[in-house]
């Protein structure tokens, strides 16, 4: 039998560490429960974003979450960055390795999105075959996150749950469970986002995210720049009751508020799973030609004198 | 027959179709991607499913916009002094010409530009003159901004420490000639034939820009407390430091960057006051004696 969350702890409520938040982090030192890297941006890096990791590493949990594995490319798997995620997470004592259900690019390029897979039984070998030599070579069990996905192919044959359950079962790897994604798919490929939740294998779920989007009115773009809605607060109640609870952690990416501000966005989480409290805003729709772009955008300014 | 690898046709079909920067629909009817899949703009629902509420192409256009958007909102971060000189639009014109030309071969967005200024070298109109133009300005520009990310990057000296002006000056004047002085790895020298440093200072500090005269120009780049310090230096300053980098003894550097100096007893009368400022700026992390 598997164990709750594959055996990982729940950290409880976190956020993702990004660099504008270093300096209130440093000196006031925040009660937030564990930190999530965003890994690309730290495992180069020999200058102040890895200085702060280190003193940010001797105080709170860490947890990597990167966003170029690539699991789903049929390009041959990098190694040399396997081996720089595997040594950063020995450094700095990660709890686990994250990365989403997706391919990045193919033929040796690398567009920076999170591009969907067609669900079916020949990428779902390829997937589990390759999360198997991942977690081998870094000799602990992976943990993938559902993407959020604008497109559905017609080569798939099973449901993103009935794929996600198969590989995670089949490889024996962990999930990281995005909400909003969640809503979000659902949103744009019209699905029942609880029927998604229930469909999933729950003692497998290490980790939940949560994040805001913008709704574009016949669909949704996963933009990571806003407050967590109501729908998708109640999916993750949902997600609570049926998992017994995961280490959860808010998302925000762009128009990144103060510390504090998307500190008190992700305790909200607590008013969710103990009543039917906790409040949040209302959907905003945009309806605009000029469509954000959805994340990930990461990259470090670098501080000049 | 059927398709052996289907996953990787499908990969190769839809990376070529929403990284067409004509367009979705162009890219669908393209060679490139009909190459992998041979299918019509007008029959993509044959490979894309359609939602209730949108078209194959439009729920492809999510990914086509977000290709372009991210990564020339990446290389705008990078290159903000070039974006404002510029102006966004002719700046993203730029980026998008990139992109499409040199696409990103790497796992990390701090990569993406490393090709950016070799490419400006091979696409620049040809010059007018032997003077250096405004092309030439904007490669120099370039070239500084992306040259300060790799500073901020760069192996440091924050926690192996530096050679003091004190250091240097307890060395004895017999060991002097021969001692050799090991360069901070953070430490980068560069010739400019524009003043894109006191550039990139007036656009820091708001001021209004006009692209300067030319005027050969050198500067140190380092780091200290993490922060990426920019250190204007002359020209035999910058002589004397280049041969000092690339490992020659004290005298030895000397003696070549006094040979190319214009003004041999100015060069003389500066030299201690050089080197307790190289030191004092933290250029060195190891001293050499004989
Ligand atoms: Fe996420």
């Amino acid at each position: 039998m598997t164990a709750a969350r594959l055996g990982h702890q729940n950290l409880g409520l976190g956020v993702g560490l990004r660099s504008v938040h270093f300096g209130h982090i440093l000196q006031h030192w925040p009660a937030v429960d564990w930190f999530e890297i965003i890994s690309e941006n730290y495992i180069d890096t020999q200058g102040r974003p890895r200085y702060v990791l280190d003193q940010i590493a001797e105080r709170y949990p860490l947890v990597m979450h990167g966003v170029s594995l690539s699991i789903g490319s049929t390009d041959p798997l990098d190694f040399e960055y396997l081996a720089k995620l595997k040594r950063l997470a020995g450094e700095i004592d990660a709890r686990w390795i994250s990365d989403h259900l997706c391919w990045t690019g193919v033929a040796g390029r690398n567009s920076h999105d999170l591009l969907p897979i067609p669900y079916n039984e020949e990428s779902l070998a390829h997937v589990v075959a390759r999360i198997k030599t991942v977690q081998e070579f870094l000799e602990r069990p992976l943990v993938l996150e559902d993407p959020s996905s604008y497109v559905t192919f017609a080569a798939s044959t099973m449901t993103e749950w009935e794929f996600l359950s198969a590989m995670a079962n089949e490889a024996d790897c962990g999930l990281l469970l995005d909400v909003n994604n969640v809503y979000v798919s659902g949103v744009n490929h019209d699905f029942d986002p609880a029927e998604y939740v229930r469909g999933v294998p729950h003692e497998r779920i290490v980790q939940f995210h949560l994040a805001g989007h913008t709704n574009m009115g016949d669909y949704c773009i996963d933009t990571h720049d806003a407050a967590v809605i109501d729908p998708v607060w109640r999916l993750y109640q949902l997600a609570h009751e049926l998992t017994g609870g995961a280490s959860t952690l808010l998302e925000w990416d762009a128009n990144i508020p103060p510390f504090d501000v998307m500190h008190a966005e992700v305790l909200k989480a607590r008013g969710h799973i103990t009543a039917q409290g906790g409040e949040s805003p209302e959907p905003i729709t945009t309806k605009s030609a000029d469509a954000p772009a959805p994340h990930p955008l990461h990259f470090v300014t670098p501080e000049i004198e | 027959m059927s398709d052996p690898h289907p996953l990787m046709t499908l990969q190769r079909w839809m990376q070529s179709v929403i990284t067409n920067p004509r367009g979705i629909s162009a890219g669908i009817d393209n060679a490139a991607a009909r190459q992998w899949i041979d299918v019509a703009s007008d029959d993509v629902e044959q490979v894309i499913g359609r939602s209730q509420k949108r078209t194959s192409i439009e729920r492809l256009q999510v990914y086509g916009n977000a290709y372009f958007a991210r990564l020339v909102e990446c290389m705008r971060e990078q290159f903000p002094a070039l974006c404002e000189t510029l102006g966004q639009e002719l700046f993203d014109g730029f980026a998008l010409d990139y992109l499409d030309k040199r696409p990103s071969t790497s796992y990390t967005l701090s990569r993406l530009a490393d090709r950016f200024v070799p490419h400006l070298e091979t696409t620049r109109p040809a010059a007018e003159s032997a003077a250096p133009g405004w092309a030439d300005f904007l490669i120099d520009l370039a070239s500084f901004e992306w040259s300060v990310a790799q500073t901020f990057d760069a192996p440091g000296t924050e926690q192996s420490g530096v050679i003091t002006p004190d250091d240097l000056a307890q060395v004895s004047p017999d060991d002097w000639p021969q001692t050799r002085l090991i360069a901070a790895p953070c430490l980068r020298l560069h010739a400019y034939r524009f003043p894109v440093n006191a550039y990139f200072s007036d656009f820091r500090a708001g001021r209004p820009l006009s692209i300067p005269p030319a005027a050969a120009t050198w500067l140190a780049l380092s780091r200290r407390e993490y922060i990426v310090r920019r250190i204007p230096l002359d020209e035999s300053e910058f002589l004397l430091l280049q041969s000092l980098l690339a490992g020659q003894s004290v005298g030895a550097a000397i003696e070549a960057a006094a040979e190319q100096s214009a003004d041999f007893d100015a060069f003389a009368r500066n030299l201690p006051h050089w080197f307790q400022r190289f030191a004092g700026e933290g250029f060195f992390t190891k001293l050499v004696k004989p």
